[in-house]
């Protein structure tokens, strides 16, 4: 055939390159070894949910603690699936590039392969902190089922894992080395820490938090574990740490602890102490947990666009 | 009050003596005077004079965004959330350009065939240092910087040649580049019409534009040019036409962590039609395994592959879709003597097949046999590239008056890269030639 009517023929469209590299996506994932994130998700979450699954979902503090501890290992998750995955390979992109790959192709298959690798480690993430003995809440916020906490924890995990993995994946189409990549990453990791509304943040910069992926997960997941409705158990604790404070020469801090417990009133005084420690933030109602993983969802919308629009660049690179 | 008088006076001392002593550095390496009265831009230049622009660039990019930040952080009131921002950013930013002007300056010091150690002078005291140097006749530049604009290249031909039915036609006035607000012209005035069934070598040295020239040829870098394939213009067809634009790049762009076979298949999948019958586009692949030798490892990972078989691979790849215009980037970097001749017999095979095959190769005298054509890119005396010659191999060693290809590139290149230096001579006398023949 001549170069006329080479011309005039159809070549792979959108779809059809989508599809040519997610299998290669899944074979590599198989050959470079790539699966070993899988298990890697298995020993962060073990090691969390030893560190802080005593008081998940049990009481306020440990439930921020956990919540904040769970959000930044699923942004760990999600960066580190794909922080290398484009500048590793970016003079082969450039090479089918030209050979005709439509940029927006290449991009999906990215995306649809993180997603299904985000779901694998929320899976992980969530069956591990099971096994550890971590007590999940029955009854979710939009499904009062048994099953629904489980189902919307899953939700929440995988949208932060995702938004973080399409976080990455947009730096790794920006930078040109893995070096780069890799230098770039712990400052990301350590803003989104930073900005997670964890720590007390200066008025001019809350607007910061909003942009956040960890600020969101958090809140989803405070909210899910219903945190306001808690008891809060740090303040009694620290009294009871300080029980040999005299007070007045009447009588010590652990005769009035003491006291509290023996009349059953403990319980009341934890949860007004809680009441006191509420934040409206974490609202346990359906309609904040939808607005956090609505936040999640537009992120990871506009990290894909603007990998795509980096991506279109790719033949702007300097030799 | 005594304290902001000396402060301002302070300021004002060390900017006179940047700047007086910055323009007398430029006027010594040829360059424009008034450059030293804009900080950010003597530094620039101050780079761009030592040879090292890139660092130039950064460093003022960087100096220019400290600057913004240390307007912000000044403007907040001590403590406050964002002054510890901006004036973080600050400092990071001024960190970084001090390492880049550490850099800049070493450059200086070479250029001044001065021992690296004046750079420690030249970070701590730079105003009194560039006084100093720019004044004293015994600092001398080793060389004059280059200065696009003021030098006199060959003149181009001004002639253009036939479109050829058959074959590749290419008129190319030039390809420039903005960099940096300024424009830079990388080729210029190549006229070249390259029949079907030929396989042409395409010789240059270093930095003379081989492979924006190839670019160029293709599309995929678009120059002020026309550039027809069998008569379709490339340009104004690139969509369509790319898939019969085979680019073999000179480092194996391949994924090591899949098989030859389904590299080869995804190759296929991009590069063939899709209503190709699935028989038909397996059968071509299996072609391919068999023609470049590949059918042992079909189910091997690149990554295990030889030098020798993933060169074969990487032109297997954009050999599938079998394009009219096959171009190599130096196919033969890493193999040994007899890979190589073989690697460039099936190279002439597929010429015979009624391609046009290109090919950038350092080594051409051990394969010039088997080309029928020779393209000669040099730089002139503006760096840009332009064509020193076209035409067969014989007439070649007749017009530079040489005995092998490797003489030829001697001929052409720099004296300080160890070559004659007498492209300009070589590109005047062919751009002479080619007038006449169009007179």
């Amino acid at each position: 055939m001549n170069t006329k009517e080479k011309s005039d023929y159809k070549y792979t469209g959108h779809i059809g390159q989508t599809f040519i590299y997610l299998f290669k996506l899944f074979r590599i994932f198989i050959f470079r070894n790539d699966w070993k994130v899988l298990p890697m998700a298995a020993v962060i979450a073990g090691m969390v949910s030893m560190v802080v699954g005593k008081g998940l979902f049990l009481t306020m503090e440990g439930t921020l603690q956990g919540a904040f501890a769970l959000s930044c290992v699923c942004i760990w998750n999600g960066f580190f699936n794909s922080i290398q995955v484009i500048c590793r390979e970016r003079p082969v992109i450039k090479r089918e590039h030209r050979a005709g790959l439509h940029m927006t192709s290449y991009v999906c298959a990215h995306l649809i392969f993180q997603m299904l690798l985000s779901a694998a480690q929320s899976a992980i993430t969530i069956t591990v902190c099971k096994f550890s003995g971590v007590r999940f809440p029955e009854g979710g916020l939009i499904s009062p089922t048994p099953n629904g906490f489980i189902v919307e924890l899953f939700i929440t995990l995988f949208l932060i894992t995702y938004s973080s993995d399409i976080l990455a994946l947009m730096i790794s189409a920006i930078v040109h080395t893995t070096t780069t990549a890799m230098t770039v990453m712990p400052f990301m990791l350590i803003v989104q820490l930073v900005f997670a509304g964890y720590f007390n943040i200066p008025d001019i910069l809350k607007d910061v938090t909003d942009m956040m992926i960890s600020k969101w997960g958090t809140q989803g997941l405070c909210a899910l574990a219903r945190y306001n409705d808690l008891p809060a158990v740090l303040i009694w604790n620290r009294m009871v740490a300080a029980g040999n404070v005299d007070l007045g020469g009447i009588m010590k801090l652990s005769d009035v602890l003491r006291f509290v417990e023996e009349k059953g009133l403990k319980n009341r005084v934890l949860s007004e102490l809680g009441k006191a420690t509420q934040n409206a933030a974490y609202a346990s109602t359906a309609e904040n947990l939808i607005s956090c993983w609505g936040h999640l969802v537009v992120f990871s919308f506009v990290f894909s666009f603007l990998t795509v629009v980096f991506m279109e660049f790719i033949d702007r690179d300097k030799r | 009050m005594f304290s902001d008088f000396f402060s301002i006076s302070s300021d004002i001392i060390h900017q006179l003596c940047m700047i007086f002593g910055y323009y007398a550095l430029f006027k010594k390496s040829g360059r424009k005077g008034w450059y030293a009265l804009i900080p950010g831009v003597r530094d620039y230049q101050l780079a761009v004079t030592a040879e090292h622009e890139e660092e130039g660039k950064t460093f003022f990019i960087l100096s220019a965004c400290s600057f913004v930040c240390n307007l912000i952080f000044v403007y907040y009131d001590e403590g406050s959330a964002m002054w510890i921002v901006f004036g973080s950013a600050y400092f990071a930013l001024s960190l970084s350009s001090f390492f880049y002007s550490i850099r800049i300056y070493m450059a200086y010091c070479d250029l001044y065939r001065r021992h690296r150690r004046w750079t420690v002078l030249w970070a701590l005291f730079a105003p009194f240092v560039s006084l100093l140097w720019g004044y004293n006749k015994n600092f001398q530049p080793s060389h004059m910087a280059f200065d696009a604009e003021g030098s006199k290249a060959a003149a181009v031909s001004g002639a253009t040649v036939d479109t050829i039915g058959e074959g590749l036609t290419v008129n190319l006035t030039d390809r420039t580049v903005i960099d940096f607000f300024r424009k830079k012209a990388l080729l210029k005035d190549i006229h070249l019409s390259i029949p079907t069934g030929h396989m042409v070598l395409l010789l240059g040295g270093s930095g003379a534009g081989k492979t924006t020239f190839l670019n160029a040829l293709t599309g995929y870098e678009k120059a002020n040019a026309e550039v027809l394939l069998n008569g379709n213009n490339v340009y104004t067809n690139y969509e369509s036409m790319k898939y019969d634009l085979g680019f073999v790049p000179q480092q194996d762009l391949m994924r090591d962590g899949d098989t030859v076979n389904m590299t080869l298949n995804d190759a296929a999948g991009l590069r063939l039609p899709k209503n190709i019958p699935f028989k038909e586009r397996r059968e071509r692949i299996n072609g391919m395994l068999d023609k470049f030798g590949l059918h042992s490892v079909r189910n091997s990972l690149v990554e295990k592959l030889s030098g020798g078989q993933r060169k074969r691979l990487s032109i297997a790849m954009e050999f599938v879709s079998n394009p009219t215009l096959f171009i190599l980037d130096e196919p033969d970097s890493g193999l040994d003597g007899i890979v190589a001749r073989k690697l460039f017999e099936s190279l002439r095979s597929i010429a015979d097949e009624g391609k046009i095959v290109i090919v950038i190769t350092h080594t051409p005298d051990r394969v010039i046999d088997l080309f029928d054509d020779v393209i000669v890119l040099a730089k002139d005396t503006g760096r840009t590239g332009r064509l020193a010659f076209y035409g067969s191999i014989n007439e070649s060693f007749e017009f530079f008056g040489k005995k092998s290809m490797e003489e030829i590139l001697l001929s052409i290149n720099q004296m300080d890269e160890g070559g004659e230096g007498r492209s300009e001579e070589f590109i005047g006398k062919y751009s002479m030639k080619i007038s006449e023949q169009a007179v």
